[in-house]
């Protein structure tokens, strides 16, 4: 589905990877590790020609199809317009989803802020509204950088329902909330500088032995869930 | 509101011709052998429809440059394609062609263009700021090459080019007219004909390109037609300022509408903006016209400022 091969630049080093049809993917890493770096060239935004999606070669693909294979959900909303306003904004996003966009904003409960400018929005209603953007774009591979971060525990408890639904087709979720990444139970990939650490199933990430290994004694296992040790 | 404003516009554009030092008898403009025949339809007439179409055209391709570059400074102007049209048109005045000088302003502004695309595409990371700035030089390379033709001419010559600098809606005859109609109607269909790459490459051009759009060759394709129709109008009517500057803004402003919305405003606005600028540059009682890009920056400015400044206080 995604192959990268050997793909290194300034920032990313030797890069090669391949997720098969079908499998979610969850992107680990301390900040700066390169993982926002690695999903632009996974979509292209980054100019590469290692990149293979469907078994196709990312630089031949033509713009429409590109955006049929692949879309890439940033961490924040960057709009340059003043007015433009959260349903227009959906409109212009909705491509290959069959939802329609009242759709969209009612499973969402995006109803209130619809007629809204998006630069009015609030970080987390900005959150939802990129969610709600993805869903519409209905691309077959779809990559968010993290998309629960700025979220109140109750958003954040609707996005994880809307990731694990089948609205969204294959995905990619850059994270650092390790009970999303463990309860998601998606195959990990972990990076560290610019390479990759770890790349495996879900399970052998969880081992207590990897995590030591990985986070030292930052993390601590409680019931299931992981914390930080404050 | 909206519609008295449509009506009243119509009304100017109507009765502009009528107007002016020299009265029009209205019951002679069908008499082909009077004074007034030649005055309203070879002089008058001509000229409001230059002023209009100039001045759409202008307004037009600011509020193209302006969400293109992300830059509310940028004007028709910004990218030196007008600095190349006067530099063509100077150096027709001062070698003596004087009748080619539309010709010369258009190859100027032509070479522009060419020399502003064959170096951007050169560079690898291909962005909208790069053009920007390579267009900012060669406006600075262009003012040196005038100096140079100021220094080369004689007095006589000097006036007519600084003249020209100031912009000139001087026609005589419809034929003159002609290829301002034609270029900013084309200009006009490319950017209501790309109305929805604008209004993607208006939320980001990530996200443009996300969403599918070939984001250089749109870019490409709407700043050539901008330039080509810029180019036409300045070798016409000189470099009029402050219509692709301010009017685009104003518009904003009272309108409070994304940009993909306002193209057709911008450009019906902008020309009667210019209509009304050269009107009353006609109508002052000097001896002579008052140069139009005096008018259009005495009145945009201060009301550009008021609306900046009523826009704080809410």
């Amino acid at each position: 589905m995604l192959k990268i091969n050997h793909f290194s630049n300034a920032i990313l080093s030797d890069i090669n990877f391949h997720l098969k049809e079908n499998e979610n993917l969850i992107l680990l890493g301390s900040n700066g590790a390169g993982k926002s770096t690695l999903a632009k060239v996974a979509c292209g935004i980054i100019y590469s020609d290692k990149v293979e999606l469907f078994g196709e070669k990312l630089e031949h693909l033509c713009a429409k199809r590109r955006a049929e294979l692949i879309n890439y959900v940033p961490p924040k909303l960057e709009i340059f317009d003043d007015y433009l306003s959260l349903r227009e904004y959906l409109e212009l996003s909705r491509l290959y989803s069959s939802l329609s966009v009242d759709e969209v904003i009612s499973i969402l409960n995006l109803d209130a802020l619809a007629d809204k400018p998006c630069k009015t929005l609030s970080n987390g209603e900005q959150q939802l509204t990129m969610l709600a953007s993805s869903i519409l774009h209905g691309a077959k591979l779809t990559i968010f950088d993290e998309p629960t971060a700025n979220l109140d525990p109750k958003k954040t408890l609707q996005v994880y329902e809307m990731l694990k639904s089948d609205v969204i087709k294959n995905r990619v979720i850059i994270t650092h909330d390790l009970n999303l990444a463990h309860k998601l139970g998606y195959k990990i990939l972990s990076m560290q500088e610019g390479k990759i650490e770890f790349f495996d199933e879900n399970k052998k990430f969880f081992e207590v032995s990897n995590l030591e290994k990985l986070f030292g004694s930052s993390i601590k296992h409680v019931d299931g869930y992981f914390a930080v040790n404050l | 509101m909206k519609y008295l404003f449509i009506i009243l516009s119509i009304a100017l554009l109507l009765t502009a011709p009528f107007f002016g030092q020299i009265k029009i008898n209205l019951f002679n403009i069908g008499d082909m052998a009077s004074m007034d025949y030649k005055l309203f339809w070879d002089l008058r007439l001509p000229r409001v429809i230059v002023a209009f179409f100039t001045g759409a055209l202008l307004g037009l391709s600011g509020l193209i440059f302006q969400s293109l570059f992300r830059n509310p400074m940028s004007t028709p102007f910004t990218l030196g394609v007008a600095s190349g049209a006067t530099l063509g048109s100077a150096f027709a005045i001062v070698f003596g062609l004087v009748t080619l000088v539309p010709v010369f302003g258009f190859f100027g502004a032509l070479l522009t263009i060419a020399i502003l695309f064959s170096i951007t595409s050169k560079l690898k990371g291909y962005d909208t700021s790069s053009l920007l700035l390579v267009g900012i030089a060669l406006s600075f390379f262009y003012s040196a090459a005038l100096m140079i033709l100021f220094y080369l001419s004689q007095e006589s010559q000097s006036y007519e080019i600084v003249r020209f600098t100031m912009g000139s809606l001087d026609v005589v005859g419809i034929r003159h007219a002609v290829p301002v109609i034609i270029v900013s109607v084309l200009l006009l269909f490319m950017s209501l004909r790309y109305k929805n790459e604008i209004k993607l490459l208006l939320t980001s051009y990530d996200n443009a390109f996300l969403k599918g759009v070939e984001v250089r060759k749109i870019n490409t394709i709407l700043l050539v037609s901008v330039s080509i129709a810029v180019g036409v109008a300045v070798s016409i009517t000189g470099p009029i300022g402050f219509v692709g500057l301010i009017v685009p803004h104003i518009l904003k402003a009272i309108y409070k509408k994304s940009a993909d919305k306002l193209l057709l405003v911008t450009f019906f606005y902008s020309g009667i903006f210019l209509v009304g600028c050269d009107l009353i540059a006609r109508n002052l009682g000097t001896s002579s016209d008052v140069p139009i890009g005096v008018i259009t920056s005495f009145l945009g400015a201060p009301f550009f400022i008021y609306l900046i400044i009523r826009r704080e206080k809410i």
